[in-house]
């Protein structure tokens, strides 16, 4: 079926998905370093939240990613 | 708090005893695609979490020494779900496609779970020196 649809679809499915992880890795990375810069000492607490942070947010995205895969192959 | 190694040598520890219950379910029970295709999901996740904790690491030592690109190895996990995903439809015999899309999402899941336990036993631990 990878016809114009199933390439829409595919295509719908990855932008959206890589624009949210973006955004949302950009937000995550952008306040942790801002956060080390202000307290230094915090930096292993503030670490382990981003890596906690980035891992539940590209949780999707690899999701959006797999479906695009599969509805391009069907 | 757990720090980030820790939390990664716990997922280690959780996925091998699955991956160890995948091999057993595939062998001895009638559904050995759909445990075939949740070892093999969940043994790509194990890399994704593997990938996210060395980039981890790098952006730690950018950020010391003082960088601005730094890469999270955000395409490389993408394709890594992917390749689970060519793997499964590849070899339809042998893996069940859902099955290797849930296997993918377990790390996720037991961090998620992880995280809710080690938050409430800190609580009801503050709870109790009260």
């Amino acid at each position: 079926m990878t016809g114009s649809v199933g390439l829409l679809a595919a295509a719908i499915a990855i932008g959206l998905g890589a624009l949210g992880a973006g955004i949302g890795n950009g937000l995550i990375v952008s306040k942790t370093v801002e956060g080390i810069a202000r307290q230094p000492e915090a930096r292993g607490a503030l670490q382990t939240v981003m890596f906690i942070g980035v891992a539940l947010v590209e949780a999707l995205p690899i999701i959006a990613a797999v479906i695009a895969f599969i509805a391009l192959n069907q | 708090m757990l720090n980030l190694f820790h939390i990664y040598q716990r997922q280690k520890k959780y996925i091998l005893f699955l991956l160890a219950a995948c091999v057993l379910g595939a062998a001895f029970t009638p559904y050995s695609t759909i445990f075939a295709g949740i070892g093999l999901g969940a043994a790509f996740g194990l890399y994704n979490f593997w990938i996210l904790q060395r980039r981890m690491l790098k952006f730690d030592r950018a950020f010391d020494q003082g960088k601005k690109r730094v890469s999270l190895g955000t395409g490389l996990r993408f394709a890594s779900g992917i390749a689970a995903v060519a793997i499964a439809l590849s070899l339809p015999e042998y893996f069940h496609l859902i099955s290797t899309v849930i296997g993918l999402m377990i790390p996720y899941v037991l961090l998620v779970i992880e995280q809710l336990v080690f938050a409430i036993r800190k609580q009801n631990e503050d709870a109790k020196e009260r």
